[in-house]
């Protein structure tokens, strides 16, 4: 009986391991089959992403027949979590945990997250639109599902996407980063458009019942990716478990952090750049619409070229860098290909044609997309190895947050300035004067690049 | 590695330590999913009652 026992534990204790979800060893090099298991987290994020911001806004509005206000205050919710990222990141920095472990917790909480707010968000959304008996709920029910919905989600994806780049910064050695930060923007991007395609081609024919399938779908492939995503990537620290040493409180943390020279300048660079880019994209396609006069196809399209555009500059930027690049070089020459990009495309309102406005779409693709990888390649590259969570966060923090205000913003503006009495602006006016906003925008980013850039440039000199 | 080892509890092999935050993560698991569940029949019976 006693052999048997041992004869069992034995067996389960060489067998374990496979079914544990602890890497085997921290290898040096990471293969590449590895990685883009790990870059699964980042289809995840980019399916919430379009899951709210363009299926369910469309649902709520063509379907639902929710206010347009109350929309954008459900859509906006999740914004307030983007300035925690920092918290969230420095929180998995400092993470002390008997496994060892100090990223997987954190992925695995925000995929709970984000599980449980689209597990209920369908049903949240049906009550809100007064669907069924739900017109006798009390009032708040609907609204405060929604908002819990929206916030759980939120939540989920910031903490995932944060918590996830910095563990793929932590496997990979600095020379493979900018590789890996294409990688990531690759499988987002990846993960936006075949999901926007997913949802749309699903949501075809609409019906309750089916809104709560396609939903709660997104919610089961949250856990599935994820869990894919993260199965055995993270070595156990045996010694990180056993450290008693007191953790840096948040303040002395961010201060240590800020404290490395030029951070908050390319916090700075990336909040410019990040709003210049981003108040075009709500605004492009009204933009040829309207003034233009493409047709709904078309307008449809230059979601794509741009798409394509940024698919360019990344695969640009991670060639470059991989060979040895300066990052912030390039993230000045990302601000730079905009300025051109939006001269352009506020040409085209003179009559230039539609060939032009396309073309520009393209540069101004190839410019977000070179400027974004450039930035967080220079993030992970100016961070301390114990605060890569806090740096990335960081980064993050202020990327989503001026992402989220330019789109709002580049909204509230064209509404304001069409909004004035004076006859004299055409149908073009409001959108060229966001467009003119974008240009300075982008022209201050250069600005505060310059500096930076021939800090990085000497630095280099004085290494080779 | 051997099956009396004090600090280890088998059959997983993990020390006692590790099991209970291994365990720790089973319990707010349970938790969070049992609040959300709970959210989404108060939802769910708003739009579509099942008892009286």
């Amino acid at each position: 009986m006693a052999d048997f026992r041992a004869y069992v534990i034995g067996n389960l204790a060489r067998m374990a391991p496979r079914y544990l979800p602890f890497a085997d060893v921290a290898t040096p090099d990471l293969p590449l089959a590895r990685l883009l298991r790990l870059s699964l987290f980042q289809i995840s994020v980019g399916m919430s992403l379009v899951l709210l911001v363009g299926t369910l806004n469309r649902v709520m509005i063509v379907e639902l027949k929710l206010s347009a206000a109350l929309v954008g205050v459900m859509l906006a919710l999740p914004l307030v979590f983007a300035p925690l990222r920092a918290l969230m990141g420095y929180r998995s920095d400092v993470h002390r945990s008997a496994l060892g472990w100090r990223r997987v917790p954190f992925i695995w909480k925000g995929t709970m997250l984000q599980f449980g707010g689209f597990a209920i968000m369908p049903f949240a959304l049906l009550v809100l639109s007064g669907y069924g008996e739900a017109v006798d709920a009390p009032f708040w029910l609907g609204p405060l599902g929604a908002a819990i919905a929206f916030l759980l989600v939120g939540a989920g994806a910031h903490m995932v996407q944060t918590v996830g780049l910095a563990l793929a910064t932590d496997l990979v050695p600095e020379a493979d980063q900018p590789r890996v930060v294409g990688l990531m923007y690759v499988t987002l991007l990846a993960g936006m458009i075949g999901s926007a395609l997913i949802f749309g081609a699903l949501l075809e024919d609409y019906t309750p019942g089916r809104l709560i399938r396609v939903v709660q779908g997104a919610a089961v492939a949250t856990i599935v990716l994820n869990v894919v995503a993260i199965w055995k990537q993270e070595p156990r620290d045996r010694r990180r478990a056993a450290d008693t040493t007191p953790r840096p409180e948040f303040a002395e943390a961010w201060s240590g952090l800020m404290r490395v020279p030029g951070t908050l300048r390319l916090l700075a660079l990336v909040a410019l750049g990040t709003a210049g880019y981003g108040m075009a994209d709500v605004l492009l396609e009204p933009y040829g619409g309207e003034v233009l006069g493409m047709s709904v196809a078309q307008t449809t399209r230059l979601t794509a070229v741009m798409a394509a555009g940024g698919l360019i500059g990344i695969a640009l930027a991670a060639r470059v860098l991989g060979r040895g690049g300066i990052p912030l070089r390039l993230a000045a020459l990302g601000a730079l290909i905009g300025l051109p990009g939006f001269g352009a495309i506020i040409l085209a309102s003179f009559g230039t044609g539609t060939g032009l406005f396309i073309l520009a779409v393209l540069l101004v693709g190839i410019g977000a997309g070179i400027f974004g990888h450039a930035t967080l390649t220079a993030t992970m590259r100016a961070a301390p190895r114990a605060q890569i969570g806090l740096a990335l966060g960081a980064w993050g923090a202020v990327q989503a947050t001026a992402a989220g205000l330019a789109v709002a913003l580049a909204g509230i503006l064209r509404d304001l300035i069409r909004a004035l009495p004076d006859p004299a602006h055409g149908a073009e006016g409001p959108y060229v004067a966001v467009f003119a906003i974008e240009l300075i925008l982008l022209l201050v980013a250069l600005a505060t690049a310059l500096p930076l850039m021939r800090e990085a440039t000497r630095r280099r000199a004085a290494q080779g | 590695m051997s099956a009396n080892d004090h600090d280890k509890v088998w059959p997983t092999g993990l020390t006692l330590k590790e099991a209970e935050e291994v365990h720790s993560y089973l319990i707010d698991g349970t938790r969070v999913f049992g609040a959300i569940a709970l959210l989404a029949h108060i939802l769910v019976a708003a739009t579509t009652p099942w008892l009286g």
